[in-house]
């Protein structure tokens, strides 16, 4: 806490307990009291929160929330990210949560800010506090309308003031910033080139370090021989630990010669898994089912239905292939480690480092640099090595993926086969539904997002396994949620088209969920879903889909020619409650179906035997703005609601929205992603 | 060597065999230019060369000297932004930004030559180019409205 409290002239601390969870949860304590706001004596406010930006617009968001509240202008706010020395504990930035969890507790430090500060005003007034309110950074009243500036009531104090249990946050009425469009605090930065990333950050003496990478997944180091290396110019040291072998070197470049002059002998794995069997081996080597819900009598419902469908759908790992490949810088001071770095949980890194370096966590700090992209990937491997090179030479060591290493190093998106059982009743109403689920790594949980069925079925069975993954999984946006969607959203196609009924009737006589019938009933009415028309080669599609708290629903056209397939538009229903800046949020749904539109038709990581074989952007396709559709949101939601996530939820329905939009165009189900190399 | 760039001189003692990128990011310390493949396949690493929009991570630094290099930093006139960068900023033609240095270069050179390009040739001039976070939506009517505020200009 040195540094915050060596900024000169605070005036006003508010201090809170950091919150995981919307509403407080037995299950998650919240964490210790930390200074979530200060009001120095000129009147700038500074927030802090543990959250990190990786291209959402979190500290936008945070930023407006706390302006709202405090009623002062945009810029008179700083939010301070992802620095573990100066922000109160946070579990990462994950789930599209921020707005929901430290966005309300910034809210609720800034208006018991704001009621301090009319407390203030109404001893220096000598006036009674209910005839006081805030208005463009004073403290005005109808008697005094210029009132007393904030900066000037603060003058001389030095308060802390707790977060009472209940504080009274604006309703949306109140609002002057919050819902409505508005520039990015961080635009200017951002298009000048001044932003600092992770790749850019450079600290005084940083020497360049680049890791010996193994040939496959699983490779063993049986020899090396690191004698040329040594001798290119530049090179500081080679450092030698078990198998981790890395290069430093006074540059990049030098750096990266000199890796490539180590000669090293690999016994590698044999592991036999490829991309081609993959799909059954996930459920050959899935450990045991865990079951997410069983209710009623499936058996009974089954030898009861009218028609049975049973289909078995794949996805394959993907690349998160965020544009900043992973870098980190690590500086030593004696046993403490400082870490500047582009990781989602910054504590959770500071605590791996602690743990790697045997140190206590007080001793390591983490600082989030900007982030270009993640997704949910850059694990703290990178900046495990940086400390490990840094610690070897006694000098900072900055170390930066090349974009082979990205592809080949950082962890995709598991691929995941699903076996979905359904039963519908001669009315076409569906009273069976089995499902299970196969997705690779060792984490069953990350495959349970979004495997539940939202529709109306009294018999049901689901069911989420982990499998041995040949790659290493990690997490993407929305992981198993956008998975699990196409699965499930492709298979209610499947029988739609069986009993021989329009995909939305069938969807909504299945449907009695209120807010994704309204993202239903939007989207298809945007699209001109009733009156659409069959063209050759031109498909219509869609699906809906939940994640983090929100709704939504997607209605898809497609052209399918030449064996191609192209998104012409897609029209979004979207419902995440208060809506808290509706052009981030729009940014953020564009952005979501952009990058599921590239799993749903190219996107696949081809690999054998523990090699990537498409370790770049030559040999693996991601959508290009050549490819972009027209995109419409239309937001469904009530602004008494509270917000839940936008980040995520837009990428959940997409995939499924486009293949049965293909499958309409060609006549051929879509079982498999990608689509376009099966055409 | 000499190398022009945002209208300074700089004396750098190279080897001829490192790219433009690495030299502008490491000796000059010009960081707005990203590194994002090294294949020249993803645009991040764009910069002009006697305005044509060039990907310095495929550019020997050698074959730059005594060109006119401009980078992201020098785009803007002072305090003035280019109109492309006040274009990304009102439209907010990205998310992360990592890939924005390289759109507003290219979308720059592209409007210096065709002051009001048609859709298909922005997204011609911009296919070079990968946004993963997907802004592509507002990238397209930012150009659009870059273009646009020229011809009244």
């Amino acid at each position: 806490m040195s540094e915050q409290q060596s900024l000169a002239g605070i005036a006003l601390t508010i201090v809170g307990t950091p919150r995981w969870s919307l509403e407080p949860d037995p299950r998650t304590p919240p964490g210790d009291p930390a200074t979530l706001l200060i009001i120095d004596t000129d009147g700038v406010i500074t927030a802090f929160s543990g959250k990190v930006e990786y291209g959402q617009g979190i500290r936008n968001g945070f930023a407006m929330e706390i302006a709202d509240e405090l009623d002062v202008a945009v810029d008179s706010v700083r939010i301070i990210l992802g620095d573990t020395d100066l922000v109160p504990q946070d579990r990462g930035t994950t789930g599209s949560a921020s707005t929901r969890t430290v966005g309300i507790q910034l809210r609720r430090a800034a208006a018991t800010a704001r009621l301090t500060l009319i407390d203030l005003a109404a001893t220096r007034l000598e006036v009674g506090a209910g005839s006081l309110k805030t208005l463009d950074g004073r403290v005005v009243s109808e008697e005094s309308p210029a009132g007393v500036e904030y900066a000037d009531l603060l003058s001389g104090q030095t308060l802390t003031v707790d977060i009472p249990d209940v504080v009274e946050v604006k309703a949306v009425e109140e609002f002057q910033l919050m819902g409505r469009p508005a520039r990015r605090i961080d635009a200017i930065s951002r298009v000048t080139g001044a932003a600092t990333y992770a790749q850019d950050v450079v600290v005084p003496g940083m020497l360049y370090g680049k890791i010996l990478r193994p040939p496959s997944y699983g490779a063993k180091l049986a020899q090396v021989d690191s004698a040329r290396a040594e001798r290119v110019s530049g090179v500081v040291s080679v450092v030698q630990d078990g198998d981790f072998v890395g290069v430093v070197a006074e540059r990049e470049d030098a750096a990266e010669y000199a890796v490539e002059a180590i000669r090293a002998r690999w016994e590698e794995s044999r592991d036999t898994a490829s991309d081609w069997n993959i799909p059954a081996l996930l459920k050959e080597r899935a450990e045991n089912p865990t079951s997410l819900r069983e209710d009623g009598d499936l058996d009974l419902a089954f030898v009861s239905a009218e028609r049975v469908f049973e289909n078995t759908y794949y996805v394959p790992y993907v690349s998160n292939a965020q544009m900043e490949p992973s870098a980190s810088v690590a500086r030593w001071d004696g046993d403490h480690l400082t870490v500047w770095c582009a990781n989602r949980g910054p504590f959770a890194e500071r605590d791996s480092l602690a743990e790697m370096f045997g140190l206590d966590t007080s001793q390591v700090r983490v600082i989030a640099a900007e982030i270009g992209g993640s997704f949910g990937t850059k694990t703290p491997t990178v900046s495990h090595e940086a400390a490990r090179l840094a610690r070897a030479v006694d000098a900072p060591v900055r170390v930066s993926y090349d974009r082979a290493e990205e592809f080949g190093w950082s962890t995709v998106r598991p691929a995941a086969t699903f076996e979905v059982k359904s039963g519908v009743d001669a009315g076409g109403k569906i009273v069976a539904w089995d499902y299970t689920a196969f997705h690779a790594g060792e984490n069953a949980f990350r495959g349970q997002r979004g495997a539940d069925t939202p529709y109306d079925v009294d018999n049901v069975r689901i069911a989420v396994a982990a499998s041995e993954s040949p790659l290493q999984s990690g997490s993407y946006r929305s992981l198993g949620g956008a998975t699990n969607h196409f699965a499930r959203e492709v298979h209610m196609d499947e029988i739609a088209i069986g009993l021989g009924l329009d995909p939305l009737e069938f969807r909504l006589s299945n449907l009695s969920h209120a807010r994704l019938r309204a993202c239903l009933v939007a989207a298809a009415k945007t699209f001109g879903w009733a009156s659409r028309e069959k063209r050759p080669g031109v498909g219509y599609g869609l699906a809906i889909g939940y994640d983090a708290g929100s709704f939504t629903a997607q209605c898809v056209e497609v052209l399918v020619e030449n064996g191609e397939a192209r998104v012409i538009r897609v029209m979004v229903g979207f419902d995440c409650g208060l809506v808290v800046n509706p052009d981030g949020a729009r940014n953020q749904i564009e952005g979501s179906i952009v990058m599921g539109m590239g799993t749903a038709l190219w996107e696949a990581v081809e690999f054998d035997g523990g090699r990537v074989l498409n370790a770049g952007f030559a040999r693996y396709r991601v959508p290009r703005i050549t490819d972009t559709p027209e995109i419409e949101v239309v937001f469904t939601g009530d602004d008494d609601m509270p917000s839940s996530g936008a980040g995520e939820p837009g990428i959940v329905p997409i995939a499924a929205a486009i293949a049965n939009a293909v499958r309409d165009a060609t006549g051929t189900a879509i079982e498999e992603l990608p689509i376009v190399p099966r055409l | 060597m000499h190398l022009k760039v945002n209208d300074e001189s700089h004396e750098v003692t190279v080897d001829a065999e490192r790219t433009l990128l690495s030299v502008l990011r490491h000796e000059l310390g010009l960081t707005g230019t990203k590194y994002g493949c090294g294949e020249g396949n993803c645009g991040a690493c764009t910069v002009l060369i006697d305005g044509e929009a060039t990907r310095s991570c495929i550019t020997p630094v050698t074959s730059a000297g005594g060109r006119e290099i401009t980078t992201i930093e020098g785009l803007a006139n002072g305090d003035k932004l280019h109109p492309v960068q006040e274009a990304f900023v009102e439209h907010t033609a990205f998310q992360c930004a990592y890939c924005t240095s390289g759109f507003i270069m290219s979308s720059a050179a592209l409007l210096d030559r065709t002051p009001s390009p048609s859709d298909e040739q922005i997204q011609s001039a911009l296919s070079g180019h990968i946004c993963r976070c997907g802004a592509y939506v507002r990238i397209l009517k930012a150009v659009k409205s870059a273009a646009e505020q020229d011809g009244v200009e």
